[in-house]
């Protein structure tokens, strides 16, 4: 039998209504890139960025559940070092140069209707582009 | 409040893998011509949770729709951020979200991204943002500040936009 937590698209439903909970709760809003700032020393203001870095080990651990509880879990070992470094090296400038407009402009920023994320949107979709076309033409 | 928002983010982190959430594989469906499953989810988030926000006006005068980020240099360095991280996601092949959900899957090589932020971030806030703030003017704003029109109304139309195009999707699949 078909697990209910098999429904990709209710689960995106659950994450999309959990932030509008925790917005309702604690006036707080699921944010993306701006949240490891704590990691090169920079808190935020009212420790802002740390709270939603604790938000997001949070969500390391709930996807270590669902992967274990799904049978989903696996470890694997890191393949392409380079390729891995330099994404992670343009990530952390993307994320910086204009905070909390990245991924968080998908599940935050574009349903505020803030014109920051929709800008950076239109940035992603270039960017990502390019790369996919310069990529998969080899 | 920290315990709490830990509680919060194993939510996400739930939902999140469940739903094998990830804009940047998302971006590459659509490069390869297959964008209905990534624009499904992404109207459905907008639905729900712009609905919510706008709605969340009501309850309290704290909440409702809030600019998020900053417009810095007329929209340059957005456009600009945006470039770079799509690049990014694109070449590692995992968005913030889908980094996270794959560190919780056990996949390490997405360990190595995280790490790797570190660099890309110290490079920025160190070094370029002393340089760059001199030169930019920071704003904050949403839609319906800038069009001159009621939230609601900006709101209202998107919601059944995207449910138009929720229900097309729909038609797409059956068909």
């Amino acid at each position: 039998m078909k697990n209910w937590t098999d429904n990709r698209a209710l689960m995106v439903a659950g994450f999309a209504a959990l932030n509008v909970v925790m917005y309702l709760t604690i006036k707080k809003f699921w944010i993306g890139g701006s949240s490891f700032l704590p990691m090169i020393g920079k808190p935020g203001p009212d420790n802002k960025f740390l709270f939603s870095f604790i938000v997001n080990l949070g969500v390391i651990a709930g996807a270590f559940l669902g992967a274990v509880s799904s049978g989903e879990f696996r470890l694997r070992l890191p393949q392409n070092f380079s390729r891995s470094i330099i994404g992670g090296i343009l990530i952390g400038v993307g994320v910086t140069l204009a905070p909390g407009t990245c991924t968080t402009a998908f599940v935050t920023g574009i349903p505020m209707l803030s014109v920051a994320s929709f800008l950076s949107a239109a940035g992603i979709f270039i960017g990502a582009f390019m790369v996919y076309g310069l990529t998969w033409r080899r | 409040m920290l315990w709490i928002g830990f509680l919060f983010g194993i939510g996400f982190g739930f939902f999140v893998q469940r739903a094998g959430l990830c804009f940047a594989h998302g971006l590459g469906e659509i490069f390869m011509g297959k964008g209905k499953r990534i624009a499904r989810y992404f109207l459905l988030i907008f639905v729900i949770t712009g609905t919510g926000f706008w709605l969340s006006g009501a309850v309290s005068p704290l909440l409702g729709l809030k600019p998020v980020g900053e417009i810095r240099g007329h929209g340059f360095y957005n456009v600009l951020s945006g470039l770079i991280f799509g690049a990014g996601i694109a070449l590692n092949g995992g968005c913030v979200l889908g980094t996270l959900r794959q560190i919780g899957e056990g996949n390490l090589s997405f360990l190595v991204v995280f790490i790797a932020l570190i660099p890309g971030m110290a490079l920025v806030v160190y070094g370029l943002n002393p340089l760059l703030e001199k030169g930019y003017q920071a704003q904050q704003v949403v839609l319906p500040d800038l069009l001159g029109v009621p939230g609601g109304v900006v709101m209202g139309a998107l919601v059944l936009a995207a449910l138009a195009g929720l229900k097309y999707i729909r038609s797409l699949k059956k068909g």
